[in-house]
């Protein structure tokens, strides 16, 4: 009885409160609404307006110090016929397709590789996912000790009795490009690994049992329970490899600068050098338009398909 | 109740309008008109970052304050940022007032956008400032306001360095002439030494550009040199196709990595003997053991056309000031001071010492290399700077590209000075 009339007992106390619960989707405390304007309002001072004033920079021609001069899309136009874009974007290009294939693709098969338990897993996790913990300058710094003509690389080649094949990696067109995408691989591999490492988890085990119940190979359940299962985790991963593909100079800067001569010239370097190097802050801020609207567009597409068939 | 929600749709489009003109006014990148305050110590905006020369200014900054007429307080940036920084510096609403940099066309481009302080005042009321030579004297003038903008304080000089041991146990010596210098390297190329080390990698191609400033100042003269730089020329010319075929007869004696490593390591090969000899500024000995300092050595680099006016690249250091300080007084009397013997005495004592100071009186490091130094500067009737402080920072990058593709590519060098003349149009143009 006693727990029968307690409720009684409490409820009109409570009436006001639930009545304003009831009502509580059509009015929003001040204090909600201040959590909602305030960030929105420091977003807006410190993410938009710079962003709006980025896109309104790339219609200008402007050297940092005098006013910016209105030119409306001729530095567009000067795009179209620019070889160093043009190259730059096939590099990036280029560097999606490898840096993002390849950490997708090793990072999978490092994930699969180690998601079970087993004695002495935790240490090769640990150690692929150290590179991502470390600064993509000082990363850059130790491969640059690497592939230096008297570097390890080289020195390895002529041990092993490969000494024709030694170069000066990074100051040679055909290779400077992809002595750069090995040491960002080198990092992402092990940041993709823990993204599919935590969607593996997430996979019910009654699903493999299952499979295996009805007699699917070891390659049948990675073909038609794993790899499906996988499919919100790739969106994930898809849109990380984009934007740090889009957005990779770190490495390139510090190990090449965009050269020799852009052969490792990707947009985003091409975006820096020609903002703050040559001070043609209009342009570059054309180029970094570009970049956007390229990050966007893909991720954008992508992100709404995978939606669509979630839904 | 309902009511709120329309409220706050107009809140937010309200929202959407302050921001709309906001943008309109374009406040990020107007450039605004304050004056920074008249109290308190002259702020000095430093980019020698590097452990000595930071200790130097300090130095320099105490000094200043014990003499008692003014005080200064330095800031020392890294010098990659403070690149990159200088122009939001100047044009601020509330600047540094001093800064360290370069004379020439580098703050001649600020001082035709107004932002450097007129220093006639200096310039006319300093004892110190009258004496300088005629040379510094037009270095510091703007050429669209014919008004001084700047004080120099100390120099250094490029040559051909090398260690007088390695010469000695190689049986060579100093040449005089372009033929002298080609049997030079031949005889090292035989000892199976790299004649002439570069460092044109790691981050560092900007020093090829002292083969290019140096072929053209010898074979074209200073004066063509710095109208090329200026626009007035065209990187396609037959001139400056002639620097290039001059280049490509001592090209297989370049250090075949020259192009991959970075002048420190570069010039750590010259100390160790792997290379013999390489086209650096002094600098480069701030990095040298103490023991190795005595053993280098230098010479001009080789006569090309004796009709040609003896020119040689020794960049001039020092400091200009922004139109829009409060502090006009303090600004002229650190100024006057920083052009004294004493201030230039103390830099040079608290730094690597390499460097010359620009008073006729001022003592330097008193070490043979630097009286060598001096006199070889003395020796020249023009001096020119450097690549970029001929020109501007904003060329450099398209120097860099054209040289590296040259020193991997010569043969193309038609199209790389297309490309390099296409490129440099558009930096003038900007």
């Amino acid at each position: 009885m006693a727990v029968l009339t307690a409720p009684d007992r409490t409820s009109p106390a409570r009436t006001p409160a639930q009545g304003r619960r009831v009502r509580g989707p059509r009015r929003t405390p001040p204090l909600v609404l201040a959590f909602v304007l305030v960030p929105l309002l420091v977003e807006a001072v410190w993410v938009f307006w710079p962003a709006v004033q980025g896109f309104y920079l790339a219609f200008t021609r402007w050297d940092g110090v005098s006013p910016p001069q209105f030119i409306g899309l001729d530095n567009f136009r000067e795009m179209a016929h620019d070889d160093v874009f043009r190259s730059a974007t096939g590099h990036t290009v280029l560097w999606l397709v490898l840096f993002g294939g390849l950490s997708a693709l090793l990072g999978l098969a490092a994930a699969l590789l180690l998601q079970q338990e087993r004695r002495g897993v935790g240490f090769y996790r640990a150690a692929l996912f150290l590179p991502v913990v470390f600064s993509l300058v000082a990363t850059a710094l130790v491969w640059q000790a690497i592939y230096q003509p008297d570097g390890v690389l080289n020195q390895l080649l002529q041990s092993v009795g490969l000494g024709r094949l030694r170069h000066a990696w990074l100051a040679d067109q055909d290779t400077a490009l992809y002595a750069v995408i090995v040491p960002a691989l080198w990092r992402q591999i092990g940041y993709v690994m823990v993204l599919y490492l935590a969607g593996l988890k997430g996979i019910d085990p009654a699903l493999y049992e299952a499979a295996k119940v009805d007699g699917a190979s070891a390659w049948q359940r990675l073909r038609h329970v794993t790899l499906p299962q996988l499919r919100s985790v790739n969106a994930v991963v898809l849109s990380v490899i984009v934007i740090d593909s889009l957005r990779s100079f770190d490495v390139v800067w510090s190990l090449t600068r965009g050269g020799p001569y852009h052969s490792s010239e990707l947009l985003s370097t091409y975006m820096y050098s020609t903002a703050f190097q040559s001070l043609r802050l209009g342009y570059g801020s054309a180029l970094a338009a570009v970049i956007f609207v390229l990050a966007f567009g893909v991720i954008c597409s992508y992100l709404v398909r995978a939606f669509r068939e979630a839904d | 109740m309902t009511n709120h929600q329309p409220d706050r749709r107009r809140f937010l489009a309200g929202l959407g309008a302050t921001g709309a003109a906001a943008l309109l006014s374009g406040c990020v990148t107007s450039t605004s008109t304050g004056k920074s305050s008249s109290k308190g110590a002259v702020t000095l905006q430093s980019n020698l970052s590097a452990p000595q020369a930071k200790a130097a200014m300090e130095d320099l900054v105490a000094a200043y304050a014990k003499k008692g007429s003014g005080k200064a307080s330095l800031n020392t940036v890294a010098a990659e940022t403070y690149r990159t920084q200088l122009p939001t510096y100047l044009t601020s609403a509330n600047p540094p007032d001093v800064y360290t940099w370069y004379p020439g066309s580098v703050a001649d481009a600020y001082a035709k956008k107004n932002l450097l302080l007129d220093l006639d005042e200096a310039w006319t009321t300093s004892p110190d400032l009258k004496r300088y030579t005629k040379a510094l004297n037009s270095l510091c003038t703007s050429t669209s306001s014919g008004k001084k903008v700047f004080v120099p304080s100390t120099y250094y000089w490029w040559g051909m360095f090398y260690r007088k041991s390695n010469f000695a146990k190689w049986g060579v010596s100093e040449p005089k002439s372009w033929d002298e210098f080609l049997d030079l390297c031949d005889k090292l190329k035989k000892k199976g030494v790299n004649p002439i080390g570069l460092g044109a990698g790691g981050g560092t191609a900007w020093v090829a550009s002292a083969w290019f400033d140096y072929l053209d100042i010898r074979i074209n003269g200073a004066e063509y040199h710095r109208q090329l730089l200026a626009g007035k020329h065209k990187f396609t010319d037959p001139e400056v196709r002639k620097v290039f075929d001059r280049w490509q007869e001592v090209l297989p004696y370049f250090d075949p990595n020259g192009a991959a490593v970075a002048f420190q390591d570069a010039t750590t090969s010259l100390l160790n003997g792997r290379s013999g000899m390489m086209l650096i500024g002094t600098f480069f000995a701030d990095a040298a053991p103490k023991d190795a300092l005595d053993d280098i050595d230098f010479f001009r680099f080789p006569i090309i056309d004796a009709k040609i006016p003896l020119a040689e690249e020794a960049p001039v250091d020092g400091y200009f000031a922004s139109a829009r300080t409060g502090r006009r007084d303090q600004v002229i009397d650190l100024m006057k001071y920083l052009a004294t013997a004493e201030a230039q005495e103390i830099y040079i004592k608290g730094s690597s010492g390499t460097v010359l100071p620009c008073h006729p009186d001022a003592k330097d490091a008193g070490t043979a290399l630097v009286k060598k130094g001096r006199a070889h500067v003395a020796e020249a009737a023009e001096i020119t700077q450097f690549f970029n402080r001929d020109s501007s920072d904003a060329l450099q990058p398209t120097a860099d590209n054209a040289l590296t593709k040259f020193l991997a590519k010569p043969k193309s060098i038609g199209s790389i000075l297309t490309d390099w003349q296409r490129d440099a149009e558009k930096i003038w143009n900007a």
